[in-house]
């Protein structure tokens, strides 16, 4: 399936390691569908099943996020720049409940609440790994 | 902001200058002149590869060579990459940076464009960047002792540089505020040495 053009949300992307790595991500491995690689245009979605939701539970932060698995493809789009990197879901995350009301701006517009999170291939390829946190829309 | 200038009538985006400079050597000027400094500003807007010949590139591996501005990287899955920096290359290293900064043994991320020559022109290198959700499970005046995972992780504050933010609140330099138990992201930079973190930034959680 390609990335669509259809709004599937908005809000904060983060990134974070998977797959063979150095450092500290060495014991990060593939994620929870087991193909997570960090060179490789992934995501971790924060409902990719029940278990996963239980972890993440965006519903505290106030984000019902719908369910999508393994392999399913979105665009990512940053909010401002409009530079876009379609990804395939490979993991469960992030922990959206662990960080409420956090926000990533531009030019002063917000997105807030963590609502995906992107290998560093994938956000680097719309913004910058020290950024640590973008605001984005998201596309299926 | 925009990361284009007019040069001799000419509009010149950043991966045509950076690959200009690639090809051409070393006689460019820096960053500066597309408006860049950092890496985030390097790719605060789409950057299209200049053709189809020129696509865009990441890299991702520890560097085992150096050899003037080429890093030889070997990556996690056996692939070898040869990445070449330019006076354009924007460098992080716990903080923006320069090649100087750089050493054998290193891990890094880096995007670019892929030459023809197989080498990529990097546009941004991030040197052994972390960004780990982690538990505080100890505090003392000059680091954090976390746990990701199963690991234990000793996140170095590094005065100066370290800042903090509280339940998705402005960046402060008062680390007073972390608490044992805490749920927390650090963003930093991995020291090969010894496995700790040179922390940039902790985001602490409720």
């Amino acid at each position: 399936m390609a990335c669509g053009s259809t709004s599937l949300w908005a809000g904060e992307a983060t990134w974070f390691c998977c797959g063979n790595a150095w450092g500290s991500c060495g014991s990060a491995g593939t994620g929870a569908c087991g193909t997570c690689q960090s060179s490789k245009n992934m995501a971790a979605w924060p409902n990719l099943s029940a278990a996963c939701w239980d972890i993440t539970r965006p519903d505290l932060c106030g984000e019902n996020m719908p369910r999508r698995t393994c392999g399913a493809v979105v665009n990512v789009r940053h909010q401002c720049s409009g530079a876009a990197v379609c990804v395939t879901l490979a993991d469960c995350g992030p922990r959206t409940k662990s960080f409420c009301g956090e926000s990533a701006c531009c030019n002063g517009a917000c997105r807030t609440n963590r609502v995906i999170d992107l290998t560093p291939a994938a956000f680097t390829a719309i913004g910058s790994l020290s950024s640590g946190k973008l605001p984005v829309y998201i596309y299926e | 902001m925009s990361h284009t200038q007019e040069s001799g009538g000419r509009r010149l985006d950043r991966r045509r200058f950076l690959t200009t400079a690639a090809i051409g050597g070393a006689t460019i000027v820096g960053a500066s002149a597309l408006g860049g400094l950092d890496a985030e500003a390097a790719f605060a807007e789409p950057m299209p590869s200049l053709d189809a010949a020129i696509p865009a590139a990441f890299a991702e591996g520890r560097i085992v060579a150096m050899n003037r501005n080429v890093l030889d990287v070997a990556g996690s899955h056996g692939e070898r990459h040869l990445i070449q920096l330019t006076n354009a290359t924007s460098i992080w290293k716990l903080r923006t940076t320069t090649a100087e900064a750089i050493e054998v043994g290193d891990g890094l991320y880096a995007r670019g464009a892929a030459m023809p020559d197989g080498t990529i022109a990097a546009d941004a290198v991030w040197v052994n960047i972390v960004n780990v959700y982690v538990t505080i499970r100890g505090i003392a005046k000059d680091r954090l002792h976390l746990t990701h995972g199963n690991d234990e992780l000793v996140g170095r504050i590094v005065p100066d540089t370290t800042t903090a933010s509280y339940l998705g609140g402005a960046l402060t330099a008062d680390l007073s505020r972390t608490r044992i138990g805490q749920e927390a992201q650090v963003l930093g930079a991995w020291r090969p040495a010894d496995g700790s973190i040179d922390i940039a930034r902790v985001s602490l959680g409720h």
